[in-house]
């Protein structure tokens, strides 16, 4: 039986390992082939529909600022997981900036502008979405 | 991506080694230094255990984490583990090369499963070192909860208590947090190799656990196997708690199995670091931390007067660990980690499901291979011809751990019976088992092989 338990193990292992491998050595060329902004993004990819809008707030909000995710009707150019998810994956990308109600920076999903009166718009891109700043 | 990231990444790992491995030389010994090469691995898991065990308590009490912190403490556990050393007398390590272990055969055997795990590693690492985050849980919770740990120096509250997985423990984004200080900067992209990092360690700790207790072909085709398996595959180096706390739990179920056989007070120690360790890394480390020890209670009935004291000792040691990361969420009006009233109020027609889902998903060829039918043959031979005890000790723990799957799923009334990741994490838990079964094949096929059980200590 241990003779057998040997063969079966052996046989999987001849027929599964240079799938492992060549599928470790197909990620790694993937992953190499991406760009270095696809990289720094990851899974917002498939979240946020611009990645413009991701380096725009790095840029705008200060390390210690506050913001807030404002989100309308779905537009054009989101993905299914864009209303659900953006701003968890915002709460991770900015990260040291946090999130608050009354935030200075508002990152605009298509919403209501006038919601917000006197904000000046900081950036504007595609799809509906801007970064909004509250003037003091 | 910069060399300066992986060589920081690199030093924090060599750290983490040589606190464990000091660990390992207070409490075993280690006479030469073939001994240290061999443990390594379990040293550098131990090492991981107790940095994570130790910094979760200095963050529950408020303590700041930084670079220096960080680096002290790696100072310190090591220096107080060198001075237990010391203090018992233990030698430092002399001479390389043992007393001849095996053949020819047995060499070039270990030599081939080196190499081609080895291989695989490599391509992994490639694979790892520009990898991208893309998983949901990681970004979502995971990696958010350890860029807070770095950027605000202690379990903020904004971040862990309104996040995803409020209750799930913290030594996953401590480890993280450690990585980005090493690194230099939060790069979400070669922290990555701080999860190979782990696979290799882990992978390191089960061979030189086993090397001596069971024949090289045993060792290094399980190993293969449970290595190439489809489900590990795409897994092993996603940066979520799944891949450490099942390492943590297999190399602390190891160490009890071999307890059983040779009664070393060592392991012991180790049992309880890596335990507590894995209590601290996922919800689930606590549960399979106690079907292990409950099942080694049991198993070691006939010496109970001396082994029973030592077990509650290793069981004590886990809970003290466990408890005040539950104090804190608690404290901060966080529940939700126990079912509701334990599943009790579950259906008899919700048992029978959540059976048969842990069934169809320990069977499916196309996570887990044949490993699980290999796993059948290694128990029937191990009964036949092998260590009786042995098997049944195994037995019993992976009839449990099925079972505890089966119950985590009946009892949470929210979860859908589904093998679907996203909504039941049946697979994820899954994973400990097959991972468990490939550690013990070559125990069980190995004391078949010999022909007989060993004699007790």
């Amino acid at each position: 039986m241990v003779a057998y338990w040997l063969l079966v193990v052996l046989v999987a292992i001849v027929v599964r390992y240079p799938g492992a491998f060549t599928h470790a050595n197909e990620s790694a060329r993937a992953n190499a082939a991406l760009d270095v902004f696809d990289r720094e993004v990851g899974g917002g990819n498939s979240v946020i529909p611009d990645q413009a809008l991701l380096f725009a707030a790095r840029g705008s909000i200060p390390a210690d600022g506050t913001f807030t995710v404002a989100m309308g009707a779905p537009q054009e150019g989101w993905t299914d997981l864009t209303v659900t998810f953006a701003e968890t994956f915002l709460r991770y990308f900015l990260l040291p900036r946090r999130t608050a109600p009354d935030a200075r920076w508002i990152l605009c999903f298509g919403c209501d502008r006038s919601a917000y009166p006197g904000a000046a718009v900081e950036w504007e891109g595609d799809d509906g979405l801007s970064i909004l700043k509250r003037v003091p | 991506m910069t060399v300066r990231a992986i060589a920081g990444l690199a030093a924090l790992n060599l750290g983490l080694a040589v606190v464990g491995t000091s660990f390992l030389w207070a409490a075993r010994g280690l006479p030469r230094w073939t001994d240290v090469l061999r443990l390594s691995g379990l040293g550098y898991l131990l090492g991981v255990a107790v940095f994570g065990v130790i910094w979760t308590q200095l963050l529950v009490v408020g303590v700041p984490f930084g670079g220096w912190a960080v680096l002290a403490t790696l100072v310190a556990a090591t220096g107080v583990c060198g001075a237990v050393g010391v203090r018992r007398g233990r030698s430092v390590p002399r001479g390389l090369v043992g007393p001849p272990t095996g053949s020819s055969l047995s060499l070039f055997v270990t030599a081939s499963g080196i190499a081609l795990v080895g291989l695989l590693l490599e391509a992994l690492f490639r694979s790892a070192r520009l990898q991208s985050l893309q998983a949901f849980d990681a970004w979502a919770f995971w990696v958010p909860k350890a860029k807070a740990i770095y950027f605000f120096g202690g379990l903020d509250e904004q971040i862990f208590t309104t996040s995803a997985g409020p209750t799930y423990p913290p030594i996953v984004p401590i480890l993280d947090a450690a990585a980005f200080h090493a690194m230099g900067s939060v790069d979400v992209v070669t922290f990555h190799l701080q999860f190979w990092f782990l696979l290799a360690g882990g992978v390191a700790a089960i061979a030189g656990c086993l090397y001596r207790h069971v024949p090289p072909w045993a060792l290094w085709s399980s190993l293969l196997l449970v290595l190439v398996v489809p489900r590990f595959g795409e897994g092993l180096l996603t940066p979520q708690a799944d891949v450490l706390v099942d390492l943590l739990f297999v190399v602390g179920a190891l160490q009890l199995t071999l307890w059983l056989r040779d009664g070393q007070g060592w392991r012991l120690a180790c049992i309880a670091a890596l335990f507590a360790g894995a209590a601290l890394t996922k919800r689930e480390g606590l549960l399979y931390s106690a079907l292990a020890l409950g099942v080694t209670f049991g198993a070691s009935w006939p010496r109970r007067r001396s082994a029973w004291p030592r077990l509650a000792l290793v069981a004590g040691i886990v809970v003290a660990a466990a408890i005040p990361w539950r104090l804190w969420y608690r404290a901060h009006d966080i529940t939700g980690e126990a079912p509701p009233s334990l599943g009790a109020s579950a259906s008899l027609h919700r048992a029978l499901d959540s059976l048969r889902l842990s069934l169809d998903v320990l069977f499916d060829v196309s996570l887990w291979s044949v490993v699980p039918f290999v796993l059948l043959l290694a128990l029937a031979a191990a009964f036949v011809w092998g260590d009786r005890r042995l098997a049944g000790f195994i037995t019993a723990l992976l009839v449990l751990l099925f079972l505890g799957g089966a119950w985590v799923t009946y009892s949470y009334p929210g979860l859908p019976i589904t093998a679907n990741e996203a909504l039941n994490p049946i697979v994820r838990y899954t994973g400990a088992l097959v991972l468990l079964a490939g550690v013990s094949m070559p125990l069980l096929v190995g004391s078949a092989w010999e022909d007989g059980p060993e004699a007790p200590p």
